[in-house]
C-alpha cells in the first residue's frame, strides 16, 4: 500500500471515529450482544434524557437528586429529567421523529410508561427491545408473574422494564364519615343515599377509566370471563348492564352528573374542598404524599374493596431512536436495584410498591424493606394485594372508554 | 386639560377599580396558596403555613430559575426578531396598495385564527427535516409564528396614520436614509414598536405546545414547568412558580404603561389598514 493511500485511509478512519462513537450508544442490536462492563464503559461520561410525568415534587426530587446523584457519582452520567404533563406528549415526539426519518438521533432516551402509551410504542415499532437480559438487576424481576410480563394485557416481550407496582384504592375523610362503602354494590347504594357526594373523572382519564372498569367487572359478575382477547358478544352483554348502572347513578352524582371532572386532580380538589366525600387513585401511596404536602386533609384514610381492586405495573421504556441507549440501560439497572427500589418505597420519598421481588435482594436490602414504617393513612400494599384484580387487554379498555363516551358521557 | 364632568370622572374611577380587581384579585389566592400547607373549604385562610413550595421552586431540582432566564432570553430574542420583520412588513401593509394585499394580510393573520394545536404536528415534522428541533434557536423561530401577526398589525396601524412627507423633507435637507430613519421615522413609530413588542414578548412568554414539541421537551420554559404542577393539582407549587412567572410581564407593563393609554398613537389605527 502506498504511503499516501495509507494516510488517506487513516484520515478517513479518524474522520469516522466520532460518528462511530455516537452510533455505538444508539445501536441497540450491538448493545444486546455486549457484556455489562462494556456497556457501562460506553455509557460513562454521557447523558440520558428521561421523560416522565413531572407533577409531583417528591417524585421529581427522587429522580433528580437520588437517582441522578447515583448516575453522576458512579458513572459520570448526566441525568436530564424532562417533566411532562401527560406521557402521550413524549410518545408523540418519538412518533413524529420516526415519521420524519430521525432513526438514531432522537431526543427521548427513556419514558415512564404503561398501558395505552406502551401499546402505541410497541405496535408502532417505536421501542428498543430485547435487552432485558443484559441488565444485571433484571435477575430481581419475576418475569413469570403475568402482572409483570403483561402491560395492560400487552406482552412486554423485552421492550420495557418494570419500575413500580400500583393498585387502585379509594380514600375517605374519617372526619366526615365513619363507614365508607367497601364494594361496588355498596358504593352504588351509598351514592343513591347520598346524592351529590360522589363523582368520577370522565374516561379516557386514566383513573376515571379504571373506575368504570371496576363497575364493568361488577356487572360481569367477575373478571374471569373477560380475560383474553376482545370478545364483541361478551362486551355487548356486559357493556349494556354497565351503562344501565352508570346512567342510573348519574342523577345522584356531583352536579346531577351534568358534568364530570376532567382529570383525577380536579376530582381530588373536589374531595379536598368537601364537594364530594370519596376519592380514589391508581397509586394508593398518593394519599400519604397528598396529606404531607397539604393537598388532602390529614384525616384522609385509604382503603381497598372487599371484592378487589385492579392492579397494574408501570415501566420504563427506551425509544428505538434514542442516541444514548447505553446510558439509558445503566439508568434502568440503577432503578431496578434493591437500594433504589427501597428508597422509592419510603413513605417520605414516594411510597411506591417495588416492581422487583424483594426476596431476591441481598439480606441487607431485605432488612431495610422490612424496617419501612408505612404511612398510617395509606392502605398497605399487602392488604390490597390480597384481593387484586387483573387489568384487561388494551382492546377491551379502549372499547369500554369509547362506549362510556357514547352511552354515559354524551 | 380642562375639567371633566363628574359623571365621566366617576365612570373612569369605576372602570379603573374594576380593572384592578380583575387583574389583581385572581393573584391573591395564588400568592396565599404558595405559602399554604393545605387550604380547605370553608377556611378563609390556610391553617398551616409553609415555605416548602418556595423552597422547592428555588431548588436546583425544580430548575425554575434556570428556566426563568431561558424564557426571558427566548422571549426577548423573539421580540427583537419580530420587530425587525414587523416594522418593514407593517410599513408595506399600512402605506402601500399592491396586488394581493388582502391575501398577504390574511396569511399574516392566519396564525391568530387557526389554533396552534391543529398545525403544530405539521410544523414539527417540517422543523425536524430542517434540523431545527430540540434547540433554543428552533423554539425562538417557531415563536415568531404567533408573535408576528401582533407586531405586523400594530405596525400597519401605525404606518396607516404616518405621513411619509416628513421623511421626504429630511432627505431633501440632506439627511442620509439611516439618519432619516433614526431622527424622523423611529420617533414617530416608537410607541407602536413598544406596544407591538410588548404583545410579541407576552405571546412568546406564554407559548406551551409549540415550545414542547419543537423544543422536544429539552427547552424547558416556565410555562412547561408551571403546567406540570397546574395539571397535577399542586396549588402550592403552582402558586409559587406562578408568582415568578407573572413577574416579567408586570415589570414590562409598568415600564411601558404610558404608551398603552388610549391617548398614544400606537393603538389608534387598527381599523384603517
Amino acid at each position: 500500500m502506498r504511503p499516501l493511500t495509507r494516510m488517506g485511509l487513516f484520515a478517513s478512519a479518524m474522520a469516522l471515529m466520532p460518528m462511530m462513537a455516537t452510533s455505538d450508544t444508539a445501536d441497540g442490536e450491538a448493545l444486546n450482544t455486549m457484556s455489562w462492563p462494556e456497556i457501562e464503559e460506553l455509557a460513562r461520561g454521557g447523558e440520558v434524557n428521561w421523560f416522565l410525568w413531572g407533577g409531583s415534587d417528591n417524585i421529581n426530587q427522587y429522580v433528580t437528586e437520588y437517582v441522578g446523584g447515583i448516575l453522576k457519582d458512579e458513572y459520570d452520567i448526566t441525568l436530564n429529567r424532562v417533566g411532562l404533563s401527560d406521557t402521550v406528549e413524549a410518545v408523540n415526539i418519538v412518533l413524529g421523529e420516526k415519521e420524519s426519518g430521525v432513526l438514531d438521533n432522537g431526543s427521548v432516551d427513556m419514558i415512564w410508561i404503561n398501558g395505552e402509551n406502551f401499546r402505541t410504542m410497541k405496535q408502532g415499532d417505536l421501542a428498543y427491545c430485547g435487552y432485558t437480559d443484559v441488565l444485571p438487576n433484571n435477575a430481581l424481576v419475576d418475569w413469570n408473574n403475568p402482572a409483570i410480563a403483561n402491560d395492560f394485557g400487552v406482552p412486554v416481550e423485552g421492550c420495557e422494564v418494570p419500575w413500580s407496582k400500583a393498585q387502585f384504592a379509594f380514600a375517605y375523610d374519617t372526619a366526615r364519615m365513619d363507614n365508607p362503602p367497601r364494594s361496588i354494590a355498596e358504593l352504588i347504594d351509598w351514592v343513591k343515599a347520598n346524592p351529590g357526594r360522589f363523582t368520577y373523572p370522565a374516561p379516557p382519564d386514566f383513573n376515571g377509566s379504571v373506575f368504570v372498569r371496576h363497575v364493568f367487572y361488577y356487572a360481569a359478575g367477575g373478571v374471569d370471563n373477560l380475560l383474553g382477547d376482545f370478545d364483541q358478544a361478551k362486551y355487548d352483554e356486559v357493556a349494556a348492564k354497565t351503562w344501565d348502572i352508570l346512567n342510573d347513578l348519574e342523577p345522584y352524582l356531583w352536579r346531577e352528573g351534568a358534568t364530570y371532572p376532567a382529570s383525577i386532580s380536579a376530582m381530588e380538589q373536589l374531595y379536598a374542598n368537601s364537594e364530594v366525600d370519596l376519592t380514589f387513585n391508581y397509586e394508593p401511596a398518593g394519599v400519604g404524599l397528598n396529606i404531607e404536602n397539604g393537598t388532602f386533609p390529614p384525616t384522609t384514610q385509604g382503603y381497598g374493596l372487599t371484592d378487589g381492586t385492579i392492579g397494574n405495573t408501570n415501566y420504563t421504556i427506551i425509544p428505538f431512536n434514542s442516541p444514548n441507549k447505553a446510558a439509558a440501560l445503566v439508568l434502568q439497572n440503577v432503578l431496578l436495584s434493591g437500594e433504589a427500589q427501597h428508597q422509592k418505597a419510603l413513605p417520605t420519598v414516594w411510597g411506591a410498591a417495588p416492581a422487583i421481588e424483594v426476596s431476591r435482594t441481598s439480606n441487607d436490602v431485605q432488612a431495610k424493606f422490612n424496617a419501612i414504617e408505612k404511612h398510617p393513612n395509606v392502605v398497605p400494599a399487602e392488604e390490597l394485594a390480597k384481593v387484586a384484580l387483573p387489568e384487561l387487554q388494551a382492546s377491551w379498555i379502549s372499547a369500554i372508554e369509547k362506549g362510556w363516551l357514547e352511552n354515559v358521557g354524551q | 386639560m380642562g375639567k371633566e364632568p363628574l359623571g365621566i370622572r366617576s365612570f373612569r374611577v369605576l372602570t379603573g377599580a374594576v380593572l384592578i380587581t380583575w387583574l389583581i384579585l385572581p393573584l391573591v389566592p395564588l400568592a396565599i396558596w404558595s405559602f399554604a400547607k393545605g387550604w380547605f373549604y370553608p377556611d378563609i385562610l390556610p391553617r398551616n403555613w409553609s415555605m416548602r413550595a418556595w423552597e422547592y421552586a428555588m431548588s436546583d431540582t425544580a430548575g425554575v430559575l434556570d428556566s426563568l432566564w431561558l424564557t426571558i432570553w427566548i422571549s426577548l430574542v423573539a421580540t427583537i426578531l419580530s420587530i425587525l420583520v414587523g416594522v418593514p412588513a407593517g410599513r408595506a401593509l399600512g402605506m402601500y396598495k399592491f396586488r394581493g394585499k388582502e391575501i398577504v394580510e390574511l396569511m399574516i393573520l392566519a396564525p391568530t385564527i387557526v389554533p396552534g394545536i391543529a398545525v403544530v404536528l405539521g410544523i414539527h415534522s417540517i422543523f425536524i427535516s430542517m434540523g431545527l428541533t430540540n434547540s433554543v434557536e428552533g423554539v425562538i423561530l417557531v415563536h415568531l409564528i404567533p408573535t408576528l401577526p401582533y407586531m405586523v398589525l400594530v405596525m400597519a396601524g401605525v404606518f396607516a396614520n404616518y405621513d411619509p412627507a416628513f421623511e421626504a423633507q429630511a432627505r431633501s435637507l440632506g439627511a442620509s436614509p439611516l439618519k432619516t430613519f433614526w431622527y424622523i421615522t423611529l420617533p414617530a413609530i416608537r410607541p407602536g414598536i413598544i406596544v407591538g413588542g410588548l404583545f410579541a414578548f407576552l405571546v412568546s412568554w406564554s407559548q406551551y405546545i409549540l415550545t414542547l414539541l419543537i423544543g422536544g421537551g429539552r427547552v424547558e420554559t416556565l410555562p412547561l414547568l408551571l403546567f406540570n404542577f397546574a395539571t397535577s393539582g399542586r396549588n402550592d407549587i403552582t402558586g409559587a412558580i406562578g408568582m415568578i412567572y407573572i413577574l416579567p410581564g408586570i415589570i414590562i407593563l409598568l415600564l411601558t404603561a404610558k404608551h398603552l393609554s388610549g391617548r398614544s398613537g400606537a393603538v389608534g389605527g387598527f381599523g384603517q389598514i
